[in-house]
């Protein structure tokens, strides 16, 4: 649904635009040195060696007979940000599946982000097509081509214009396959949307609506940190037997930035990912606040002057456990529970409010298996319970600071 | 049984004129007859003519033949005109100061000036307005004024359609009975039908108050259209629905949002009165909506007008609609369909108007609307606190009292020495100090 979308364009023409409020990518570092920001994030794949070598990577065009291998030689890689990332997934699941179409509002012009430039020129406007403005619409037309095997990847403009089609979503696509006795699914539907803030959204261009899809068993919901992992989530999403909701943080679709391989990998669905490995806490998030998080991390180790008083010296040296959990349901328990088991200790951060967000299920569950490991209260820095206000923004969402903050706290309980 | 009835009536209404009434009898509980012809329709009107545009005044201002002119004065007539040019004249400077950063977004009405003027004008004052967003008119014609839509817009203190919480454009204000605009498509629809039968139960309103309800085009494909229009008319309640056709959702054309023909082919669907009307002529949508208000009063059921016009503007700051629409389109249509140059053509037939009076009025705008944004550009933000102000009425949760009171702490402590706290919170009234001494 439109209405007063904001769209990345307005970024292309005056690119500080969408970053400027954004605490961690723009403002002037403090004396004493440059923060990480999105742009020189480490998180970032940008060698085509080290692309090749995301860990989990599968190649979807070997013979899936022979024995898997990880041959870095021979694959071509190329920079992309994330929207050009998911264009190119899906230009990929077009060309190699006759069943497959696009649709939703505005993407036959290429999307009001971009992400299906040019492929309705390249594939027919009957495979990538506009739809009417119809959210309820465009998620129940998808469910029926997936009732008839078809592959119908749907977009959603933004995840905030979701919830007209949460009844599609939550009472049929999750639960066709049980009420059918599984004879039918809905396994060749994908939604991709929109998600979360971008510093000048207000209440409906800044939601991370993913925990209201946490208890919908029978969708799969994944949230990709980056152009590869945009990419190979993507088509691992469009090709996993299960209706996938994905989510695809809109600050990220041009400040990401990484060399992509070009030939056709998937990513697993269901797995956390742990990008630094750490002893002493274990630090939890996906989409946006990844960045956060890595500035948040440098922060720690060697914080600005005007920061030092606040960053107690004995934790200058605190090895902490980043993890981008990407798959929001079914979520990556075994992960999580082996990372605090070895810390014992535990920060969430998200965007969306704290009450029934994704960290209450996580914090639940990790204090029931990893109860005598944990040194501290799991802690989780989200957005506070109230709407998404404007002009408020930046002490709404969670920054660096606030991660920083929980960090400490919870280091030094 | 009673909606048996009601589809009936309306059936058979429309059997009756085409002379198609059978001997046969009819449907038990129905009045629809029995025919032996196997008759497919796919028609409103009974032909292959589209449903018909209502107009008062051709593209250079003169009345067209048999055409009726509203009853106006000089007085109103330039009033209406005024406002017409109130709304480039905000939408120029607003557009620019959103390129300059000034404020994070903006929508402009430009070509459909006369479609928002002139349904605003024959609405009363005191109906209740749901708008979709680009409808700003509708409150500078109700006596908003230039400094309150500059204080949303900016977000400022004095905002108080909603406290700089929302992006640009979102106004609200129960004084001018202007329901506070939202973001999400469509769901203003059916809340009109609640609003209207609120009115019908207020002793006070119910024989001179309707809600009228605008949206686009694009928003009538939400399911919420067709469940406002539906409640609208058989729960009957006086609301008017407005639909502002000006070609473009975004980058989606008419032509791929919808098969029928257009908005007003769905009013009969819902047994109600509908019309289609030139959306460019603020003489024709006048009348139209003053006689669709009235019926609306009348009949206390939904009245359905669709106002045909053409969105000259890009959809939003954050739009280019020349990646997806020829420029020449667009200047085609401001110079051969351009509402604000036809009435005041008419004006000028009247002797109401001449260059002067343009050259004065058109200095004058220019010069408020800049005193209001300068205003505006220097004033603060609210107070922080706002933040956690009005989730819930009466008394606040413990979630949201504990977070209030976390913020207030994590500024205490590093609101000093965190540079983009620091600078961010010079920006709000009293620079947060309404948390931080808390």
């Amino acid at each position: 649904m439109h209405t007063t979308k904001f769209t990345v364009r307005a970024a292309k023409r005056f690119p500080s635009a969408i970053c400027r409020w954004n605490s961690t990518a723009v403002e002037p570092p403090p004396a004493g040195g440059h923060l990480p920001s999105i742009a020189t994030s480490q998180v970032l794949r940008t060698t085509r060696d080290a692309a090749l070598r995301t860990p989990g990577l599968s190649w979807a065009d070997e013979d899936s007979s022979g024995p898997s291998r990880n041959i870095v030689g021979g694959r071509e890689t190329r920079k992309m940000n994330t929207y050009q990332a998911v264009r190119d997934a899906m230009s990929i699941a077009l060309m190699k599946d006759d069943n497959a179409v696009v649709f939703g509002e505005d993407v036959a012009f290429g999307g009001v982000f971009r992400c299906t430039m040019g492929l309705a020129e390249e594939f027919g406007k009957e495979r990538v097509f506009n739809t009417p403005l119809t959210e309820q619409g465009i998620a129940g037309f998808g469910i029926g081509m997936a009732l008839m095997g078809h592959t119908a990847i749907a977009e959603i403009q933004f995840a905030d214009y979701i919830y007209p089609a949460f009844d599609q979503l939550v009472n049929e696509a999750a639960k066709i396959r049980y009420r059918s006795g599984g004879q039918y699914n809905v396994g060749g539907l994908t939604i991709r949307t929109p998600t979360m803030s971008v510093g000048h959204g207000g209440l409906y261009h800044s939601q991370s609506p993913e925990g209201f899809f946490m208890g919908a068993s029978g969708l799969k919901v994944v949230i990709p940190r980056s152009p590869i992992q945009a990419k190979g989530l993507l088509l691992g999403s469009i090709r996993d037997p299960n209706p996938v909701i994905f989510m695809e943080p809109k600050i990220l679709y041009r400040s990401a930035v990484e060399q992509v391989p070009i030939d056709d990998y998937e990513l697993p669905l269901g797995k956390a990912e742990t990008l630094i490995p750490g002893n002493d806490l274990t630090l939890l998030t996906w989409g946006t606040p990844v960045y956060h998080c890595e500035t948040a991390l440098h922060m720690l180790s060697s914080p600005s002057p005007s920061m030092e008083p606040l960053v107690p010296t004995s934790l200058r040296s605190a090895k902490v456990e980043l993890i981008d959990l990407r798959s929001i349901l079914p979520w990556d328990v075994e992960t999580i529970v082996e990372s605090v088991n070895r810390t014992g200790r535990l920060v969430i951060v998200h965007e969306a409010g704290m009450t029934a967000g994704v960290g209450a299920e996580i914090s639940a569950e990790v204090q029931k298996r990893c109860f005598l490991k944990l040194n501290a209260p799991v802690k989780r820095v989200t957005g506070w319970d109230t709407p998404v206000a404007l002009q408020y923004e930046k002490f709404h969402i969670p920054d660096a600071i606030r991660v920083l903050d929980a960090l400490v706290e919870t280091l030094t309980y | 049984m009673i909606r048996l009835t009601a589809i009936s009536r309306q059936v058979s209404r429309g059997w009756a004129v085409r002379g198609l009434a059978s001997s046969a009898g009819h449907l038990p509980n129905s009045k629809s007859p029995i025919v032996a012809k196997l008759n497919f329709f796919n028609s409103v009107t009974g032909s292959d003519e589209l449903i018909p545009t209502y107009r008062v005044l051709d593209g250079v201002g003169n009345p067209i033949e048999g055409a009726e002119i509203p009853e106006i004065n000089e007085q109103y007539a330039r009033k209406l005109y005024e406002h017409m040019q109130l709304l480039p004249t905000l939408d120029n400077i607003l557009y620019s100061v959103q390129r300059q950063g000034k404020i994070s977004f903006y929508m402009t009405a430009h070509g459909e000036e006369a479609t928002i003027i002139g349904s605003a004008a024959a609405l009363e004052n005191d109906d209740e307005v749901l708008g979709q967003y680009r409808e700003m008119g509708v409150l500078l014609w109700r006596g908003f004024g230039l400094n309150n839509v500059m204080a949303q817009c900016f977000g400022n203190e004095e905002d108080t359609s909603g406290k700089g919480r929302q992006m640009p454009v979102h106004f609200g204000s129960t004084k001018h009975h202007f329901h506070t605009i939202s973001s999400p498509l469509a769901t203003q629809i059916p809340q009109a039908a609640g609003v209207a039968y609120s009115l019908r139960r207020t002793p006070d309103r119910r024989d001179r108050s309707i809600a009228a309800c605008y949206f686009g085009e694009g928003a009538a494909s939400e399911g919420d259209f067709h469940a406002g229009l539906l409640l609208a008319s058989t729960i009957p309640a006086p609301a008017l629905y407005i639909a502002r056709n000006n070609g473009f959702a975004i980058s989606t054309p008419s032509t791929e949002q919808f098969y029928g023909d257009g908005i007003a082919s769905r009013g009969p669907g819902y047994g109600i009165d509908t019309v289609r009307v030139d959306g460019n002529d603020v003489l024709a949508v006048l009348g139209a909506v003053r006689e669709a208000r009235r019926r609306c009063l009348e009949q206390g059921r939904a009245v359905l007008v669709e106002a045909m016009t053409y969105r000259v503007g890009h959809h939003s700051t954050s739009d280019d609609s020349f990646a997806y629409r020829a420029r020449s389109e667009v200047e085609d249509r401001k110079r051969v369909d351009n509402p604000i140059a036809r009435f005041r053509l008419f004006m000028e037939s009247q002797g109401w108007w001449n260059a002067e009076a343009e050259e004065e009025l058109k200095t004058r705008l220019k010069a408020d609307v800049m005193t209001a944004f300068k205003r505006a550009e220097s004033l603060k933000r609210a107070e922080l606190g706002e933040l956690f102000t009005d989730v819930y009425g009466g008394e606040q949760p413990w979630n949201i009292k504990e977070q209030r009171e976390e913020l207030a702490g994590l500024l205490r402590k590093y609101g000093e020495a965190w540079e983009p706290w620091k600078n961010e919170l010079k920006k709000f009234k009293n620079s947060g100090k309404d948390l931080l001494n808390q």
